[in-house]
């Protein structure tokens, strides 16, 4: 590790932090120099976000730090430092922007006068009137369209990306010398994400900051950062530049991370590669690559759909397209489908505004497709799983699943559908009722059976997807997320449906976790022979997991094809500025060794 | 901004409309005979007749109801049926002494309540914290007439400092008339002051583990100075929802106080016309009663719009 030099911005030394119970930081230490620009990335839980805390010195009260912070070369200990010269140091010298834009931000108070508070506080601007103004300036200086008058917003007026460039027009206000950013694009758009990194980069490189970034996103540090320091469980076990580490990794973990984020590297079944460590972290030990996993002979061949998809787009103005049309009979037939919310409000004397969430969809499933529907927060995604899911109802257009108009039957016709079409969900703490076993849980959609077959069908179910019996009488909360995130897919397939709709199903997982519970569901696709809609704002995911995607923009599909086609020739503009917006690890290390 | 309260304005004026309804029904409509009720047992059928058409029984309920509320829009709430005089200027006399009443008791608990809830969350790990938690736990649990008795006889019959009971009007002796107003407000409030302390406590200590709070303390504010500048206005918001609903609670425990403290308010007017059987004031009464309650969830409600900018835009 580098010594400490005097151009170091910020030196960190053994830093433990813990309560009186347990340690979650064991000692790390490592400098950034004046101007560098460093990723700091990790999985949940292995101290990423502790590291920035306690550099800021804002460590909840149960926990204590011990080791040395030094800012600028500065003699004071930050760890030791009395709270008012921490005052002082915050928000002037370092300075933090947060994950959440939405809970980041007063939501009662004006955005610009939260920027220009922080003016205020370190009295970098002479008076009130000053500071709204410089407020006014560094809102344009952050790219915010109409900086006046966005400076006069309330948050909830504003979106998630302009809310991430109002908290870096604050944390870049006083010109700090050392600026930490929390997973600060993580809750964002991918083509709202570039935008942002790429702004975080200009603005600290134009002012020579100092650059921490906390990110569980291995792009994200490839695209703004010149070094990586790699965190496990509480260890910093890797360090170097990243074109290095991404390319040429040294540490097991730092292999396998890289392994697992990369949803283009598959073995010969066509499977991902899945983090398996050892509990204990041992920094820097190197080992031997990962055994690569034994192909077995008789392993099934991967399913192939019989029908494959028409690359097709829709054209400006042109008239609505029937994508992936299948002859016969398909397993979903949705034709001009549209759905209209009426917006809360309006006027007393005008009608409230119409929103379309859905507009003129029509598309064809076939039996053993794997669909896959791409788009981007409000795009309509969420309202399309909805509706195919009997949850919510069409405004217009017609939808069948397996033979029957699903838009105009009466909940009791649709007992059938419900066993034949079972959904996973994104968020599987909040998907799973808290108070019911994990047997009752997968065992609740099971009609007409006794309890001895339930509990050998349950047994089985989580036999599949990789859960020892012994977990059915624990309740969801004692599981970690990637395991919950079985029990739903247990409980889902435990009625062997036809058709599985997942909705972001691995998108709140880290990526071992992810690849893991990737593979689990495209086993079982094969082997159910199930039809898979799978929305997802993540091309990567989709493009793993299905033959055929869907890009949906605006509450329209812009394009829809074989996936292979639609990300190597995308015909949609918007496509390809989703494609460009996430570039393959290889792309990555391209770019940052060139 | 305007068409919101426009809209809350729209939504007060039904729940009027509604309440007066719902008034008249449960009081003229009930089984019994109003103009039997008003003589007693012993009047003859044709003096109940003759009552009945003075009182304009005879006449169809719609009619009865746009004939009594109209009149009343206009602050006549007709005629007693017991001293044959107007209910309008009794009313009227009640009502300013229960409004003034309510209103200190509100202010005290709140006076009681800010400072008491925000220190018993910025403390909650301290032994100090928890002790007056524990103190404001207790308020809680005892009623304002206990509250009332307690005070009157440590401060009137004790130590002989203020008046047990009785109003003075601040027109004819200000001095009087805070000496009569203070003990009442105090057992009316003590138990809203306590009962909001708790709120003030927990909606302090969410706010405290707030994001926007965090991104404070980020910019280099104190905690103390992020939580008085950041914290306290998001604080009121649950609490303000607490307080609008008190205020029902708050008027039940003044129909209560006055009677403990022979205050001639809305409470002791009512309670005595309930006695006399005098039906067109019990009515009077009840409404305003209603009314009062529906104005001051309107204050709060407007309120809420001045500190929330979220709940201003109309779409």
């Amino acid at each position: 590790m580098t010594s400490i030099t005097p151009t170091s911005t910020l030196s960190v030394r053994d830093l433990r932090v813990g309560s009186p119970f347990v340690e979650l930081l064991h000692g790390i230490s490592f400098d950034i120099a004046a101007g560098e620009r460093v990723g700091l990335i990790g999985e949940s839980g292995s101290g990423k976000s502790l590291t920035a805390i306690s550099v800021m010195g804002l460590l909840p009260e149960t926990l204590r730090a011990t080791g040395t912070v030094r800012l600028n070369g500065l003699d004071t200990d930050l760890l030791t430092a009395a709270e008012r010269r921490l005052n002082q140091l915050r928000g002037s010298t370092m300075a933090m922007v947060f994950q959440e834009p939405m809970t980041a931000l007063n939501p009662l108070m004006r955005v610009g006068a939260q920027v220009a508070e922080i003016m205020m506080v370190h009295r970098t601007e002479k008076g009130r009137r000053q500071a709204r103004e410089r407020a006014v300036d560094l809102l344009a200086q952050v790219k915010l369209p109409n900086p006046t008058e966005a400076a006069l917003a309330f948050p909830h007026q504003l979106s998630g990306g302009q809310r991430q460039r109002v908290m870096l027009a604050m944390a870049m206000a006083n010109d700090p010398q050392l600026l930490l950013c929390d997973e600060p694009t993580t809750a964002l758009d991918v083509t709202v994400q570039a935008g942002v990194l790429k702004l975080i980069g200009n603005l600290v490189a134009d002012r020579g900051t100092a650059l921490m970034l906390i990110t569980h996103d291995i792009a994200v540090v490839a695209e703004v950062c010149q070094r990586v320091l790699v965190m496990y469980q509480g260890n910093i076990v890797e360090d170097g530049p990243v074109g290095r580490v991404l390319t040429a990794p040294q540490h097991p973990y730092t292999k396998n991370l890289i392994a697992a984020s990369d949803l283009s590297w598959v073995d010969d079944r066509g499977r991902l590669h899945t983090v398996s460590m050892p509990v204990v972290a041992t920094p820097f030990v190197p080992a031997a690559a990962a055994a690569p996993r034994r192909v077995e002979a008789d392993a099934p061949p991967p399913m192939l759909p019989a029908h494959r998809a028409a690359h097709q787009r829709l054209e400006p103005g042109g008239p609505p397209v029937i994508f992936n049309e299948v002859a016969g009979a398909p397993v979903i037939r949705v034709r001009d489908l549209s759905r209209q919310y009426r917006r809360r409000g309006g006027g007393l004397f005008s009608p409230a505004p119409i929103v379309h969430g859905l507009r003129d969809v029509s598309f064809d499933v076939a039996e053993g497709q794997r669909f896959g529907v791409v788009g981007e927060s409000g795009s309509g995604k969420s309202t399309l799983m909805r509706i195919l899911c009997a949850l919510d109802q069409p405004s217009s257009g017609t939808i069948d699943v397996l033979g029957q108009r699903i838009d105009i039957a009466a909940e009791r016709q649709l007992r059938d559908f419900r066993s034949q079409v079972q959904i996973v969900f994104q968020d599987p703490m909040g998907s799973l009722d808290p108070r019911m076993t994990v047997r009752d849980i997968v065992a609740e959609p099971l009609r007409h059976v006794s309890r001895a077959e339930a509990r050998a069908r349950v047994e089985a179910q989580l036999a599949a997807v990789g859960l020892d019996a012994d977990v059915m009488d624990r309740h969801p909360h004692q599981f970690s997320g990637g395991q919950r995130q079985r029990i739903s897919i247990a409980r889902a397939l435990i009625t062997r449906p036809r058709v599985l709709v997942a909705d972001e199903a691995v998108s709140a997982l880290d990526v071992s976790v992810r690849a893991q519970v990737l593979n689990v569901l495209a086993d079982l696709v094969d082997e159910y022979q199930l039809t898979l809609v799978f929305v997802s704002h993540d091309l990567g995911v989709i493009r793993h997991l299905c033959d055929t995607v869907a890009v949906i923009s605006d509450g329209r599909i812009v394009e829809c094809g074989p996936t292979d086609n639609v990300y190597d020739h995308p015909l949609h503009p918007y496509t390809r500025q989703l494609v460009s917006a996430t570039p393959s690890l290889d792309e990555l290390a391209r770019r940052v060794t060139a | 901004m305007a068409l919101v309260v426009l809209r809350r304005i729209g939504v007060f004026a039904t729940t009027v409309v509604v309440a007066s309804i719902v008034t008249f029904l449960m009081l003229s409509i009930l089984p019994g005979n109003a103009a039997r009720i008003a003589l007693g047992v012993q009047a003859t059928e044709a003096d109940v007749a003759e009552q009945a058409t003075a009182m304009g029984l005879d006449r169809p309920a719609v009619v009865r109801y746009l004939d009594w509320f109209g009149h009343v829009l206009v602050g006549d709430f007709g005629t007693s049926t017991v001293s044959r005089q107007a209910i309008g200027p009794d009313i009227a006399d009640a009502l300013g002494i229960t409004v003034i009443l309510v209103l200190t008791s509100v202010v005290l608990a709140l006076l009681f309540a800010i400072p008491f809830g925000i220190l018993t969350a910025v403390r909650h790990r301290k032994p100090d914290g928890v002790i007056l938690s524990g103190i404001s736990q207790i308020g809680v649990a005892v009623p304002g007439f206990l509250a009332g008795m307690l005070l009157v006889t440590v401060f009137a019959v004790t130590l002989r400092w203020l008046p047990a009971g009785g109003w003075v009007d601040p027109g004819d002796d200000f001095g009087g008339f805070l000496e009569h107003l203070i003990l009442p407000a105090i057992a009316l409030g003590s138990v809203q002051g306590a009962v909001l302390s708790r709120y003030v406590r927990s909606s302090v200590l969410e706010v405290m583990r707030e994001d926007f709070i965090r991104t404070a303390r980020a910019k280099g504010l104190g905690a103390g100075r992020a939580l008085f500048r950041h914290g306290l206005r998001n604080a009121a918001v649950p609490v303000m929802t607490v307080l609008g609903l008190q205020i029902a609670t708050l008027l039940v425990g003044a129909v209560v106080i006055e009677r403990v403290f022979s205050i001639p308010g809305l409470g002791s007017l009512l309670l005595d016309k309930v006695a006399l059987r005098d039906l067109p004031a019990v009515q009077g009464i009840v409404l305003v009663l209603v009314v009062f309650v529906l104005v001051l969830n309107f204050l709060v409600d407007l309120a809420f719009t001045l500190i929330d900018p979220r709940l201003r835009s109309a779409s």
